[in-house]
């Protein structure tokens, strides 16, 4: 005989879902309603965590980094060409990529999401820190600011407008991948759509889909209101 | 490292395959881009040239860059099935709004005075879009284009995760071409998406009109530049 | 210069993000869900005759990407939690080729398995085995060559399939694979890999003739769709999916085999599967597999797939019905 004996199981009745989701329509509401809590709010918080942590170290980094290139010229160019080139892998490549290293992490996923901020981040902050016109520069000085003094006191303050339109371009572009991050397992909004990939189950496209979009749209909007309230001399500027 | 190497021995090992998905991405690409085109730039001259619209057309950007490409492209999965169309579309809508918010700036912002002097010289409005507004919005309005396409491109590999074809297909399907076929395929749309960039600020150059050419750099407003890597 | 106010909210901004993205970065770590923290049955640790787990390393059991796999991760992590184990459970890694590699790097320590494909695409042997019991001999010979063991194998199976749509087979008389021959050029929409393996493409070519066979791509799930929509003539499909208890698809036969013999078993790392406690972790593991039966599996796919319920409802009622929680 081969394998394990045959026993005979005791098989439970499983509960027939309703005609809307037999016939997987494209939206039923009711199901919706009653998985929210199971299936998407924890995706939910799991995206917002992965996109506040890529954000938040991003913009450590580049934020230091344009620190430095704003002292020091040929860091400016280093740093921007290895932004960019970490910018032009593709998402879907990166997190695979990330595998054998970090393995089917949460790790992976952020380095791959850190990465993509770098770019924006650090090229918004160190322009919004070269476009401070020299007249505040050297009115600082005359004022008897030292150069730390100038820089926390007049050119970060200055450069505040660009610096905050990056983190919100970095924002929102990091959800949007988020979404893509779910393809190495790391949960996120992408979860359901990426399951959803495989059962074909409309109901949950939809919802992931719009939920991802709801997000993204949100967190735009909270952080023009943001940029707003600290800095509201921006909005004179077009974004 | 040796992946890397490994790559490159697959790009080398594989010209007919990867001439086959670049040739269908590009396809993908350009005729999403071509429909983005046919709807936004239109829209966009038209909000510009009668000076309306402005939040929808600022916006639009805004909001479009924000879209996350997956989600649309889930929400296509569900409405319209698997296949070229749905992410035709959601290319299109991710294609879109920073072309029509361009198109708008840019010829909203066309000089007054040149508008005046050409009105003042006798045109009709539509002369006036075609002679004046629309050779001064040429080059802001194809950095919106230029934007879109790369966006488009770098893009199409989640497309293969709806059944879009391209380079994609290699890159979602790790079981198949190992991971050096991902980065192999990464590398050639990295490529495609540099190579787009140059094409398109090309042209870009070519269409800006002669007078504007020095000053130009003044004037152009570099729409943000959107990541190769949002894909 | 009127800037303290500004310069303030910038510190607090500043701050608040450096704050941010060190916490998350301090605690968010590496922690995946799933994370079987408390493990079942609270018996207290005296019963350890009941709970061989009791004080065992945590074991990472992976799922490929489909339904079955992910009822058949429920099954085993949750009876095995209830003998005292504690598991990760990660679901949806990918297809055979990919999960293999993370069982080799150590990402998991096991993961559900159909023999047939251990046997052609682990393995990548070109002998057709000519019964189950040969399959399950050449996979376990050819994992324990790696340092792998593998469990018992299931009752069911689970096959891949060619399917067509029944109307498609009515009309074209079709019975089994070689019969495709009659719709001439015709396309066959699989998963990628389907293309390249000799259970797939490969063998439809070259033991059944096909070689008017069209590949089409398709991600794993929605061959029904693509075979409803007509955008596929006929579709790579699994025998116990739930979709084919609706009677609007024709499964063809396999005359020749060429897909091979499908039961699972369970394959582990062997160091790991020994820190496990050896046989006593496998002795749970088969009292799970031997109830799995065809009707069993077939029901609780059909659970997941069509009803949407989740598969850690469905793993639970079955198990508890066996009274193996």
């Amino acid at each position: 005989m081969i394998g394990v004996l045959a026993q005979q199981p005791v098989i439970p009745k499983f509960e027939r879902a309703s005609e809307c989701i037999r016939e997987n329509h494209t939206f039923c509401a009711a199901w919706f309603k009653d998985n929210f809590d199971r299936v998407f709010e924890p995706r939910i918080v799991e995206h917002i965590e992965l996109t506040l942590m890529a954000v938040g170290i991003g913009f450590v980094l580049s934020f230091g980094a344009a620190l430095l290139a704003y002292n020091r010229g040929w860091f400016e160019r280093s740093f921007a060409f290895f932004a960019a080139f970490l910018y032009t892998v593709p998402s879907i490549a990166f997190f695979q990529l990330m595998v054998p290293i970090t393995g089917l992490t949460r790790t992976s996923a952020e380095i791959a999401l850190v990465s993509y901020t770098l770019l924006i981040l650090f090229r918004n902050t160190l322009t919004g820190l070269q476009e401070v016109p020299e007249d505040a520069r050297m009115a600082a000085r005359a004022m008897g600011l030292t150069p730390r003094q100038t820089l926390w006191r007049v050119e970060l303050p200055l450069a505040l407008p660009a610096i905050m339109a990056g983190i919100r371009i970095a924002t929102v572009m990091t959800i949007s991948l988020a979404t893509v991050a779910a393809f190495i397992g790391v949960g996120g909004l992408g979860q359901p759509i990426f399951n959803a990939i495989q059962s074909g189950f409309k109901t949950q496209f939809v919802a992931a889909g719009v939920l991802a979009v709801l997000l993204a749209l949100i967190a735009d909007v909270l952080l023009v209101l943001l940029q707003r309230f600290i800095a509201p001399w921006t909005r004179a500027r077009r974004a | 490292m040796g992946t890397f190497v490994d790559a490159l021995q697959f790009i080398v090992d594989n010209p007919g395959l990867l001439w086959d998905k670049t040739v269908e991405t590009l396809l993908l690409s350009g005729a999403a881009l071509g429909v983005a085109m046919a709807l936004a730039i239109p829209l966009g001259v038209w909000l510009g040239h009668i000076h309306g619209g402005s939040f929808i057309a600022i916006n639009a950007s805004n909001v479009g860059r924000a879209l996350p490409s997956l989600a649309l492209i889930s929400i296509g999965l569900a409405l319209l099935g698997v296949g070229f169309l749905n992410v035709m579309v959601a290319l299109v809508i991710l294609a879109a709004p920073v072309m029509l918010t361009n198109a708008y700036v840019a010829v909203e912002q066309v000089d007054p005075d040149a508008v005046r002097a050409a009105r003042a010289m006798g045109m009709r409005p539509t002369q006036v879009l075609w002679r004046v507004e629309l050779p001064l919005a040429l080059p802001l309005m194809f950095a919106g284009i230029r934007t879109a396409a790369v966006y488009v491109v770098a893009t199409t590999p989640l497309a293969a995760l709806a059944g879009g074809e391209g380079l994609g297909d290699i890159i979602v399907n790790q079981s198949t071409y190992g991971i050096e076929g991902v980065v192999g395929a990464s590398i050639v749309i990295a490529a495609l998406a540099f190579a787009t960039d140059g094409v398109f600020s090309l042209i870009q150059r070519l269409v800006t009109p002669r007078g504007l050419r020095r000053r130009g750099k003044e004037r152009i407003v570099e729409p943000s530049v959107e990541p190769v890597g949002a894909g | 210069m009127t800037l303290s106010k500004s310069q303030s909210r910038l510190l607090a901004l500043l701050a608040a993000l450096l704050a941010t993205g060190f916490l998350l970065a301090a605690c968010g770590g590496d922690d995946d869900d799933n994370g079987g923290g408390g493990g079942g049955g609270g018996g207290g640790q005296e019963a350890s005759s009941d709970q061989p787990g009791k004080g065992k390393p945590t074991v990472t059991l992976g799922t490929k990407d489909f339904t079955e796999e992910f009822v058949l991760g429920e099954l085993y992590k949750q009876a095995l939690e209830a003998k005292g184990y504690t598991v990760k459970l990660k679901k949806n890694i990918g297809s055979t080729e990919i999960i293999d590699k993370a069982l080799t790097s150590d990402q998991i320590d096991g993961y559900p398995e159909y023999l047939g494909v251990s046997v052609a695409v682990v393995a990548r042997k070109d002998i057709i085995p000519k019964s189950d019991q040969q399959t399950y001999d050449l996979a376990k010979q050819f994992y324990e060559g790696r340092g792998q063991v593998i469990s018992q194998q299931t009752p069911f199976f689970d096959v891949d399939a060619i399917a067509t749509t029944k109307d498609t087979a009515d009309k074209n008389g079709l019975k089994t694979v070689a019969d495709l021959k009659k719709l001439g050029k015709f396309t066959v929409g699989a998963r990628p890999e389907f293309k390249s393996r000799f259970q797939g493409l490969k063998g439809m070519q070259s033991e059944y003739g096909l070689t008017d066979a069209q590949f089409k791509q398709l991600a794993l799930g929605i061959q029904y769709q693509a075979l409803d929509n007509g955008d596929v003539d006929s579709a790579n499909v699994f025998s116990t999916d739930a979709q084919l208890a609706s009677g609007k698809y024709t499964v063809l036969e396999d005359p020749k085999g060429i897909f091979g013999y499908q039961h699972v078993a369970m394959v582990m790392n062997k160091d790991k599967y020994e820190a496990l406690g050896g046989q006593q972790f496998f002795d749970v593991v088969d009292s799970v597999s031997k109830l799995l039966t065809n009707d069993a599996m077939i029901t609780m796919n059909k659970a997941v797939a069509i009803d949407k319920q989740d598969e850690a409802e469905v793993a639970k009622s079955f198990l508890q019905a066996n009274n193996l929680l």
